[in-house]
């Protein structure tokens, strides 16, 4: 996946996705007839994320975005090369993984997601371990030669995910302490979080684009 | 809390802070407003960092932090400041074209930057 420095943005991701290659278990299945199949919704609540209005306020999508605490992303300074100029053959990756990100807004937080990897982000409710979740507040996509920005959605975009499982963040001691007034209160909190992993992302192939010329 | 959390907490400290339970414990109540307080810290200068990184990924197009905002507001773009300073350092050519988008989106923008001249320092000097 590092083998073009464009769609690099692994290297700063890394405290938040590790490398996830799992190099046979994951094709894009691209189909976006997901969303409308009822053999996925086995059971009663559709695990899909598009009929939104029926959430709670954990996933509404709202329209502010919120600068929350990002984990601490290394600095990896990238001279901006002209894209032509990584000519290194890709280390042979059994199946081709497409080479697109997107930017996703779960949860009023965004994230820069890729094909394959997974994210950690706030616990969804109503999702259960492999539930396939369809995200719709796709803000941007892009491939190698183009972007697409939307204005504020790419129209049409849908990134498919799949609920991994449902846990906890790490624990966290809040303390808190008044000197000479005798006030100390000391708390454990574990916020609850959910991992996703992203299969794919479809349906921005006719928004319009900035196309490079290269 | 009971003297092995303490010191387990008190791991790295400097001195007698790390083995003397008197000394560490409060030194692991002071670290642990420090936290507290950070938390909340954390997120301001995170984005304070985010909108440095911009700024500077702007400033190499000619258009500044200020102006960039404004014509992604005016454009209804709602990337934020975390997202865009990654764009800027990982996708060059993504966070161009959001440099054009905004830079069409406010005209008349007088205030060209230029972008920041290197001048090659001669090492003895």
């Amino acid at each position: 996946m590092a083998s073009s420095s464009t769609l690099s943005l692994c290297s700063s991701l890394a405290s938040r996705c590790r490398l996830s290659h799992n190099p046979k278990a994951h094709h894009p299945h691209l189909s976006p007839s997901i969303s409308f199949s009822p053999s996925k919704a086995s059971v009663a609540p559709l695990p899909s994320l598009k009929l939104a209005p029926s959430k709670p306020s954990s996933c509404s999508f709202t329209a502010k975005s919120s600068e929350s605490d990002a984990p601490v992303i290394e600095f990896a300074p990238e001279p901006a090369e002209p894209e032509p100029a990584p000519e290194v053959p890709s280390p042979s990756d059994a199946p081709k993984r497409e080479e697109v990100f997107a930017v996703v807004m779960i949860g009023s937080r965004q994230y820069i997601v890729f094909p394959g990897r997974y994210i950690y982000t706030q616990r969804l409710k109503g999702a259960n371990a492999n539930d396939k979740i369809i995200l719709n507040k796709v803000l941007l996509v892009g491939t190698k030669t183009s972007t697409y920005i939307g204005k504020p959605v790419v129209p049409n975009a849908a990134v498919h995910a799949v609920v991994e499982e449902q846990g906890l963040d790490p624990k966290v001691i809040v303390f808190k302490y008044k000197k000479k007034k005798k006030y100390r209160r000391n708390i454990g909190h574990r916020q609850p979080n959910t991992r996703i992993r992203i299969m794919g992302i479809t349906g921005y192939q006719d928004s319009p684009a900035v196309t490079l010329d290269s | 809390m009971n003297k092995a959390k303490v010191f387990k907490l008190a791991k790295g400290f400097r001195g007698r802070a790390k083995n003397c339970i008197r000394i560490a414990r409060e030194r692991v109540e002071k670290a642990l407003q420090y936290s507290y307080r950070d938390r909340r810290n954390k997120k301001r200068d995170m984005r304070s960092l985010w909108i440095q990184r911009i700024n500077a990924g702007t400033r190499i197009h000619s258009v500044n932090y200020g102006n960039f905002m404004h014509g992604l507001m005016k454009e209804n773009i709602q990337l934020n400041r975390k997202v865009l300073s990654e764009i800027s350092m990982h996708e060059p050519h993504s966070f161009k074209a959001l440099v054009d988008i905004s830079r069409n989106a406010f005209p008349g923008n007088k205030n060209v930057v230029h972008a920041p001249r290197k001048v090659a320092m001669p090492l003895s000097v």
